[in-house]
């Protein structure tokens, strides 16, 4: 743990030159072993946060720790921003592991790469699972966390907040993350939900206990299917998983009752011979009054017989079917990434120009103020020598006034706008600062 | 008037409906905006339309064939307008727009028209009796649009295609129970309209009004599409085999196309659905010079459209001319 030493606050308004840095690792180049070392849950996190805060009081910091990812986002002036080894220290140090061992794993971006980086991470385009839709969520927490402990200030509100706006302009003007590319996610959302508006009435049976099974199962719980029931060939397996999954275990005698008044049937058992053959399905189809149905056969090889899903009101999806259309979604998901790196550099770009332009800020404040003076000046000898002004035509002439120290101040004011595009304008600055006598 | 106002809103509806189609090819942020603001501009229009003629040329709604369409394509426009707010990525637009449009396009071909004649006395029948057919127009054409989106997902699942792009397709649970409740509305708001026109065929009978027959066309047609409706919505409550859902689609596109039929019907055929007829003459067989007296609108009245049909061949006495016949 690292040592406590001043305590203070990051919360006032952000001055010139704000520099960001941010060091982390991720999926990209870190094994899990290393990764799921270097991990932070939520009591972790607050007291890294506060042992931040004590090391380096002037700093912001937020901390975002996901299952592919652990990033330490740091702002503050230059001179008191610590240095990248300086937060790799932290994290190993934090954790008790030697810091030459994740060393090797951590990269280190700057000011704006590291605005890009977070802006991509928000959008998912830094993901393990491209498009994947958690990580916009896990990102607003870990700044909510940070600002609930008064670790982040100004700067990460407005970095944070400009990261969740880029992360909804690419979910809104690409589909990125409308394709999905996992097997239960497509057949759930793409499939399932295509065929039944609700689950929350539906019955739903497993037949065997496969891992796709499982995973198909929990996309359907979260939509609201309670009704589950299991069939397995072993009763004591069948058992256990309707335990787990809060359904009702049934014999591989009931599998045609269970068939039958099931809406869903997912079939993921490692028999070598369909266990739905037609003839068997003519028994379930005799029972039935409920349609449609929507069967998903996850076994390879296959639990039913291609026929059964040319019967009407049979929906049948192999793994095959839904292979397809995953690989179908990632070939769109990578073309849709061009233009979602194209949202992301736009705001990046808008939000350091913004950046840049706000260390001018003090600067043009002195020079309106500075102008203010001869003009209030001015006023007042005119108004002294022309007594017979009523108030109309002197707020007119105050207003003429104000409109030309408006107008001879855009240019120079505009100027300095276009400049903070590529950077912190500091050669304008010095010049204006000299020219106008004004303090930098 | 009549021919610009149509055209101002209708334009609204097409730019809406090529902007719908438009979804198929390219994706915009904006697109959705345009056509909202196109329906919402089109549907403000046509209702100060249907009010402005409500209120100064045939005195009330549903008052002419020409009015009769043009109130169900504004119900038709309504109902998508609320989709488009409650399903922003499903293009119903494509379905009911080019309904709309064509109930605007018939009412067109119907401008010319005289409004229904009216009586008094069968004015609130009259009412009931349009309004109740409208309500089953539009519950048709929506159970058709049901019906099509229906066919289209089956279809496409059956193929095993993915997600289309641009667009989101409701599940065919949805569309089964849409289906399913607009043939139900369809069936009732029908039994009401068409208790309502032999109540008007009977008040015009005790009026010595001849009756509208049932060998007309319109009542032919409008009678076998309530059966078939009913038969529908029986099979689809009692007897539910697998292929029953798409049945219950295929049932209501015919039921569509009766619906064409019927209006074909008053477009083209020879009916008397509407229209004067003279009443009765006392003795001789032959009809006197009389006819029915135009119903004068005043600010104080309601009226209605009239639809008279009922048994046909009366040959008993009838009670004296009322007093708005004149020889």
């Amino acid at each position: 743990m690292v040592e406590a030493a001043h305590p203070s606050s990051p919360n006032s308004e952000p001055r010139s030159a704000m520099n960001l840095l941010l060091v982390g690792c991720s999926h990209h180049q870190t094994p899990l072993a290393v990764r799921e070392r270097l991990a932070f849950n939520e009591a972790q996190t607050v007291a890294a946060l506060s042992a931040m805060r004590h090391c380096w009081p002037q700093t912001e910091a937020v901390l975002l720790s996901t299952c592919n990812r652990v990033e330490l986002y740091l702002g503050g002036e230059k001179e008191t921003l610590p240095s990248a080894e300086e937060a790799g220290a932290f994290l190993a140090q934090f954790h008790g592991l030697p810091h030459n061992l994740i060393q090797p794993y951590l990269y280190v971006y700057e000011d704006e790469e590291a605005v890009r980086h977070l802006f991509a991470v928000a959008s998912s385009l830094d993901s393990m699972v491209l498009g994947e839709a958690q990580i916009l969520g896990q990102v607003k927490d870990a700044y909510q966390l940070s600002a609930a402990q008064g670790a982040a200030g100004p700067i990460f509100h407005a970095t944070f907040q400009t990261a969740v706006k880029a992360a909804r302009r690419v979910a809104t003007e690409t589909t990125l993350h409308q394709r999905r590319v996992s097997i239960p996610s497509v057949a759930v959302a793409d499939f399932a939900q295509q065929v039944f508006d609700r689950f929350d009435d539906k019955q739903v049976l497993v037949i065997g206990a496969g891992e796709m099974a499982e995973e198909t199962l929990k996309y359907l719980q979260d939509q609201g299917a309670r009704q589950i029931t299991v069939v397995n060939r072993s009763a004591e397996r069948a058992e256990e998983l309707a335990r787990r999954w809060q359904g009702r275990a049934a014999t591989w005698e009931e599998l045609v009752e269970a068939a039958a008044s099931a809406d869903v049937i997912i079939s993921t058992t490692g028999a070598q011979q369909p266990i739905l053959t037609a003839e068997r399905f003519a028994q379930v189809t005799a029972q039935r009054r409920r349609w449609p149905v929507f069967i998903l056969d996850l076994a390879v090889p296959r639990d039913v017989e291609p026929t059964v899903g040319d019967q009407p009101g049979v929906y049948l999806f192999s793994i095959d079917d839904l292979k397809a259309v995953c690989d179908a979604n990632r070939r769109q998901r990578d073309a849709e990434l061009p233009l979602a790196m194209r949202i992301v550099e736009e705001e990046a770009a808008q939000f350091m120009a913004d950046l840049h332009h706000k260390a001018s800020a003090p600067l043009i404040i002195q020079l309106r103020q500075g102008w203010q003076k001869p003009k209030e000046e001015e006023l007042q000898r005119l108004f002294n020598k022309l007594p017979q002004l009523d108030d109309h035509a002197r707020a007119e002439i105050r207003q003429a006034f104000d409109r030309l120290v408006n107008k001879l101040l855009h240019l120079p004011l505009d100027t300095l706008r276009n400049h903070a595009r590529q950077g912190v304008p500091h050669s304008l600055m010095d010049a204006l600062a000299k020219l106008f006598r004004l303090k930098e | 008037m009549s021919r610009m106002g149509i055209i101002c809103f209708a334009a609204s509806y097409g730019i809406a409906l090529l902007l719908e189609v438009s979804r198929l090819w390219f994706r915009s942020r904006l697109r959705g905006v345009v056509i909202l603001g196109c329906t919402a501009a089109g549907l403000i229009a046509h209702t100060l339309f249907l009010g402005y003629r409500a209120f100064t040329v045939t005195g009330s709604p549903l008052s002419s064939e020409m009015d009769w369409c043009l109130l169900a394509a504004w119900v038709l426009v309504a109902l998508y307008l609320m989709l488009l707010f409650a399903y922003p990525r499903t293009p119903f637009g494509l379905v009911l727009l080019p309904l709309a449009l064509g109930l605007i396009g018939a009412a067109g071909w119907w401008a010319s028209r005289e409004p229904y004649p009216q009586a008094p006395a069968s004015r609130v029948w009259g009412l009931i009796h349009a309004g109740a057919i409208l309500a089953a127009t539009v519950a048709v054409l929506v159970a058709f649009a049901a019906g099509v989106i229906y066919l289209f997902q089956a279809y496409r699942l059956k193929q095993r295609r993915g997600p289309l792009g641009g667009f989101w397709v409701p599940s065919l649970e949805w569309l089964d129970r849409m289906n399913s409740r607009s043939l139900g509305a369809a069936v009732v708001a029908l039994a009401v309209g068409l208790f309502a026109g032999v109540m008007l065929n009977w008040i015009n009978y005790q009026q010595h009004v001849p009756p509208l027959p049932w060998s007309d066309p319109l009542v032919m047609t409008t009678l076998a599409m309530f059966w078939w409706l009913l038969v529908a919505l029986v099979l689809a409550v009692w007897y539910r085999p697998a292929d029953e859902v798409r049945k219950v689609a295929f049932i209501t596109i015919i039921s569509f196309i009766f619906l064409l039929t019927a209006l074909a019907a008053l477009l083209l055929m020879n009916t008397s659905h509407g229209r004067n007829r003279n009443p009765w003459q006392e003795q001789s067989g032959q009809a006197p010079q009389v006819s029915v007296e135009p119903y004068v609108w005043q600010e104080s009245s309601l009226r209605g459209g009239i639809c008279l049909w009922g048994p046909a061949g009366h040959g008993r006495s009838r009670p004296p001319f009322v007093a708005q016949l004149r020889t």
